[in-house]
């Protein structure tokens, strides 16, 4: 099951999912740094030249991305129903978010409705221009912008935007 | 599997368990919750069933050692699986949760920090960033 890209939408559809199936729904709150295991390395690296070759040729400087050193974590939320096989997936890699989250799942644990969940409307504009954002900075790596990626990706499209 | 923890205890170590995660800047933290169903001990009110919460380091491929204590095992966690557990009742989940969510934005420090003003200052296009109050 694809990333959702609004933690509305996860939320929303999770509601939807425990609501089915209240007893055999679990959801997985997972906090972890980027390996470093061989095939992220590669995949950053491909990335990486990826990008740079972009920056070259848009005659940017490349004063290089993002240092190894502000590996940030990920969250990733992971709604998942064994009977149905159905799994959501929800991934953020800002702080700022885990707060209303974590809320909403206890609210979610609750046997909280999607209305019960009180995501209002500002909610999803916002998270959608954020998650915009980052696409229109780096507009050739359109191709990689699935949420699919992987994390070092990631990191290394917020160190692109910086440098502009 | 280890007995279920108190929440106070429970908290103590998950808040040591995710700032080890993030002071090692490796690794990470599992997190689960779902329905306990049809498990003695376990208070149902009306059909609203108690919650397991779970937390785990992703450290798999060693043995659990089940007969040491919570406390060697965060000690050395180079070597050993770090599992705890807890029962959140109906009437407890909002107080819980509370602290759950306090817990972790402590704790995951990894993560990005909201910068208002770095951001501002070197995205021209950052003012999107910013609408999220």
């Amino acid at each position: 099951m694809p990333y959702l890209p609004t933690s509305q939408a996860y939320l929303e559809q999770s509601a939807q999912l425990l609501q089915a199936y209240p007893d055999t729904t679990r959801i997985v709150t997972k906090y972890s740094f980027p390996t470093n295991r061989r095939g992220n390395i590669i995949r950053a690296q491909k990335s990486q030249a990826r990008k740079d070759a972009k920056a070259t040729a848009t005659g940017g400087t490349t004063t290089t991305s993002a240092p190894p050193s502000t590996a940030t974590a990920t969250l990733t939320l992971k709604t998942f129903n064994p009977t149905t096989g159905i799994c959501l997936h929800y991934r953020t890699n800002k702080l700022q978010e885990v707060g209303r989250l974590i809320t909403t799942l206890g609210k979610l644990a609750a046997g909280a409705d999607v209305a019960g969940l009180g995501l209002s409307t500002t909610v999803p504009a916002a998270d959608v221009e954020m998650v915009d954002a980052p696409a229109e900075e780096v507009t050739p790596a359109a191709k990689t912008q699935g949420q699919g990626q992987g994390q070092s990706a990631k990191g290394k499209k917020k160190g692109g935007k910086g440098k502009r | 599997m280890a007995p279920h923890l108190g929440h106070d205890e429970f908290f103590k170590s998950l808040s040591e368990l995710l700032s080890k995660t993030s002071q090692q800047v490796h690794g990470s933290v599992n997190l689960t919750q779902k329905a306990l169903v049809n498990v003695p001990g376990a208070t149902t009110t009306n059909s609203q069933p108690s919650i397991l919460i779970r937390a785990t380091d992703g450290n798999t491929n060693t043995p659990n050692l089940k007969n040491e204590s919570k406390e060697a095992k965060i000690a050395n966690n180079k070597s050993q699986k770090v599992k705890l557990s807890t029962i959140v009742s109906p009437d407890d989940i909002e107080a819980f949760y509370v602290r759950y969510a306090e817990v972790c934005k402590t704790g995951m420090s990894g993560l990005k920090k909201r910068d208002r003003r770095a951001r501002k200052a070197k995205t021209k296009g950052g003012a999107a960033k910013v609408t999220k109050a």
